[in-house]
C-alpha cells in the first residue's frame, strides 16, 4: 500500500486556510483590522505614514516592472529617426513599418519562418513533457516500489543542471545523428529539461487526490490506465494547466541549444533575436517588433495565471 | 494498490518512458563530456583529435580566465541575488500589508518574470546606451554627462545585474508572500499577549517562520543566476569583466572551436552546481517524502 498522502504533507509552506487563500477576494473585517494592525507600526499616529510609504514603494516598484516593457513597445512603432533620438523622444508618430520589416523583409528572410519554428516546437515539447511527465508522476505517486524515493530525488536533480554544461556532448549526438538544425533535436532536448519540473510538480498534485476514489474504481474493475487517464488526470487539471504553461515558456524562451544546434531551417525566435549584434546595432526597431512578438503572448500567460505559477516555479513547495 | 503483476507492469509503463527520456538526454551526456574532456578536440581543427587524459583539466586549473570567470560568476551571483532578495523581501512586507489596491499592482508586476531573457538584455542593452539610451539621459541630467555603462570595466557588470534584479525581483517577491500568507495568525497573537515589539516579533517570530521558503528561493535564484548567459549575450559579449563561467564555456566551445577543453570545464561546472543543489534538495527531502 502506498502511503495514504495528506494534502497539507506536501508544502513546505503550510497551506493557509480557506478564507486566506485568495487574498484579493473581498476582505473580511477581520482581515481588515489586521491590515490596519500590521500597517499602523509602533503607533496609531505613523498609521498614514506608514500606508503612504507602502503605496509609495509599491508604485515605484510597479513603474520600474513596467518601464522597460513600455521601451520595448513604444521603440518598436518608432521610426529609424526617433528611435536614435536625443534626448530620447516621449511623443512621436507611431509606425508599424517595424512589424512589416522585421516579419517578411529584414535580413532577407524575416522573421516569419522564426516565428513558425518556436510556435512548432513549443507546442511539440509541451505536448511530449506534459504526457510523458504526468505519466511518471502518477506512477511514483500512486505505485510503491524499492527506490522510489531516489528515483524521485534524481529526477529533480536534473533540473539543477546547468544547460549550458550539456551543449557540447549534445552537439555531437546531434552531429552525429544527423539531427542538426531540426526541430526534432529541439523538442526532444526541450522535453528532457521539462521534465522534472513537470514531474515533481504533478506528483505533488496526484498525491492530493483522496485515494479512495481510485481505490473504488479498482473495486469496480477499471484498469489502472483507465483510472490514471480518466479519472484522476482530470482531477488535476490546474496541475496540468501550470506544468504546461512552464514547459512552453522554457520552450519558447530557450537560447542556448537553439543558438548552437540550428541554422536556418529550425531556428527560433531567441536564434533571430541573437542576430541583433551582426546587424550592426542599427535595426532596434525591427528588433524590438520581434522583441514584442516574443513577449505578448507570455506576458497574457503570466497575468492571467501568476499565483498557480509561482507553486510551479518552487516545485510545489510554495503556494 | 496492492502491488500485483499488472500493478507493476503498469508502473514501469508509466516511468519508464520519462527515465528513458533522461537517460538518453541527460545522464548520457554528462558521461560523454567526461569522455570528450579526456581528448584534444578541436572541431574543424587541423590537427585529429587525440586521447591525452587529465590534460585539460590540469591546463584549466593553470588557467586565469578560468579562475577569473569563476570569481565573476561569483560575484554576478552574490550581487543579483543578494540585491534580488533584500528587495523582493521588503516588497513582499508592504504587500502584505493588504492595503486596497495593491493586489491589482502585485499581479502587474510579475509581468517581466517569464519574459524571454534575450528580449530583457535587448531592452537594457538600448536603454544603458551611450548615445540614445534612456539611462543615460536620466543619468546625464544628474550629472551632467553621460557614462559608458556597457563598456566600462566596473559598470558592465553592473548594467548585468540591473537587468537581473528587475527580471526576477518580482519572483522572489511573490514567493515570499505566498509564504507571508502562510504564516498561521495564532502565532502571531500569542507573540503579542507576551508582550513582544513588532521588531522583535518579526526577527523572532516572522523570520524564522520563513526560513524554508527562504532557503527554496534563495538557492532556485543561484543556481539559476550561475546558468545565465543571455544577457551577456545580448548585452556586453563578455567584455568590460563581464566573462561568466557560461560565457567562457560557450565561446571556448562554439567560437574557439576547443571543444575537449569546454568539456572539461562542463564536467567541472556539473559538480559543482550538483554539490549546490543538494542544499536544496536535502530541504525537500527532508519536508517531502
Amino acid at each position: 500500500m502506498p502511503r495514504m498522502t495528506d494534502a497539507r504533507s506536501g508544502p513546505i509552506v503550510a497551506m493557509p486556510p480557506e478564507s486566506d487563500r485568495d487574498p484579493d477576494a473581498g476582505v473580511l473585517q477581520h482581515e481588515r483590522e489586521l491590515a490596519a494592525y500590521r500597517v499602523r507600526g509602533s503607533g496609531h499616529g505613523h498609521a498614514v505614514l506608514a500606508a503612504a510609504a507602502c503605496y509609495l514603494a509599491a508604485a515605484a516598484f510597479l513603474g520600474i516592472c513596467l518601464f522597460p516593457l513600455y521601451i520595448v513597445v513604444t521603440t518598436a512603432i518608432k521610426n529609424q529617426r526617433d528611435v536614435f533620438a536625443w534626448p530620447p523622444l516621449w511623443s512621436f508618430h507611431p509606425t508599424l513599418a517595424n512589424f512589416y520589416d522585421a516579419l517578411f523583409v529584414f535580413g532577407g528572410q524575416g522573421a516569419l519562418t522564426f516565428v513558425i519554428n518556436s510556435v512548432v516546437v513549443t507546442v511539440a515539447s509541451t505536448l511530449l513533457s506534459v504526457g510523458l511527465g504526468s505519466m511518471a508522476a502518477y506512477g511514483l505517486a500512486r505505485f510503491s516500489f524499492p527506490g522510489r524515493k531516489q528515483l524521485a530525488f534524481w529526477i529533480l536533480s536534473t533540473r539543477f543542471a546547468p544547460p549550458i554544461a550539456f551543449v557540447v556532448p549534445l552537439y555531437l549526438m546531434a552531429l552525429e545523428l544527423n539531427l542538426l538544425d531540426t526541430r526534432l533535436a529541439l523538442v526532444l532536448i526541450y522535453t528532457s529539461m521539462n521534465l522534472s519540473l513537470v514531474i515533481w510538480l504533478l506528483r505533488g498534485f496526484y498525491r492530493e487526490i483522496p485515494i479512495e476514489i481510485e481505490e473504488a474504481a479498482l473495486v469496480d474493475g477499471y484498469s489502472r490506465v483507465h483510472i490514471f487517464l480518466r479519472i484522476a488526470t482530470p482531477l488535476i487539471r490546474p496541475g496540468i494547466v501550470t506544468s504546461a504553461v512552464l514547459s512552453a515558456v522554457f520552450s519558447w524562451n530557450e537560447f542556448i541549444f537553439a543558438s548552437v544546434l540550428t541554422q536556418t531551417k529550425a531556428a527560433t525566435l531567441p536564434v533571430y533575436l541573437s542576430g541583433f549584434s551582426n546587424a550592426m546595432g542599427m535595426a532596434w526597431g525591427p528588433y524590438m517588433a520581434v522583441g514584442v512578438i516574443a513577449v505578448v503572448p507570455i506576458a497574457t500567460i503570466t497575468i492571467a495565471l501568476q499565483r498557480q505559477l509561482v507553486r510551479g516555479l518552487t516545485f510545489g513547495a510554495i503556494r | 494498490m496492492p502491488l500485483d503483476r499488472e500493478a507493476k507492469r503498469t508502473a514501469w509503463l508509466l516511468i519508464g518512458p520519462a527515465v528513458l527520456v533522461l537517460l538518453a538526454l541527460n545522464i548520457y551526456p554528462t558521461f560523454y563530456a567526461f569522455d570528450i574532456s579526456l581528448y584534444y578536440w578541436r572541431l574543424a581543427g587541423l590537427q585529429p583529435r587525440r586521447f591525452i587524459g587529465f590534460q585539460n583539466y590540469q591546463l584549466l586549473f593553470s588557467d586565469d580566465r578560468f579562475l577569473h570567470s569563476i570569481l565573476v560568476s561569483i560575484e554576478f551571483v552574490v550581487l543579483a541575488v543578494g540585491i534580488e532578495f533584500v528587495l523582493g523581501l521588503g516588497l513582499a512586507f508592504v504587500f502584505n500589508t493588504r492595503l486596497p489596491g495593491l493586489a491589482t499592482i502585485r499581479k502587474l508586476s510579475m509581468l517581466p518574470v517569464m519574459l524571454m531573457p534575450l528580449v530583457s538584455g535587448l531592452v537594457w542593452f538600448y536603454m544603458f546606451n551611450e548615445n540614445f539610451g534612456v539611462v543615460n539621459w536620466f543619468v546625464s541630467l544628474i550629472l551632467g554627462h553621460r557614462v559608458p555603462f556597457l563598456t566600462s570595466r566596473h559598470l558592465a557588470l553592473g548594467t548585468i545585474v540591473v537587468a537581473d534584479a528587475w527580471q526576477w525581483t518580482p519572483f522572489i517577491m511573490f514567493v515570499m508572500f505566498a509564504a507571508l500568507q502562510a504564516l498561521p495568525e495564532y502565532v502571531y497573537e500569542a507573540a503579542r499577549m507576551d508582550g513582544l515589539s513588532d521588531w522583535q516579533i518579526l526577527w523572532r517570530v516572522t523570520v524564522p517562520l520563513l526560513r524554508p521558503a527562504i532557503m527554496i528561493v534563495v538557492v532556485i535564484r543561484v543556481v539559476d543566476a550561475l546558468r545565465m548567459i543571455e544577457l551577456v549575450f545580448m548585452m556586453t559579449k563578455g567584455g568590460g569583466g563581464t566573462e561568466v563561467l557560461p560565457w567562457y564555456l560557450y565561446s571556448t566551445a562554439f567560437i574557439s572551436m576547443n571543444l575537449g577543453y569546454a568539456a572539461a570545464m562542463a564536467v567541472l561546472f556539473i559538480i559543482m552546481v550538483s554539490i549546490l543543489s543538494q542544499l536544496l534538495i536535502r530541504r525537500l527531502a527532508a519536508d517531502q517524502v
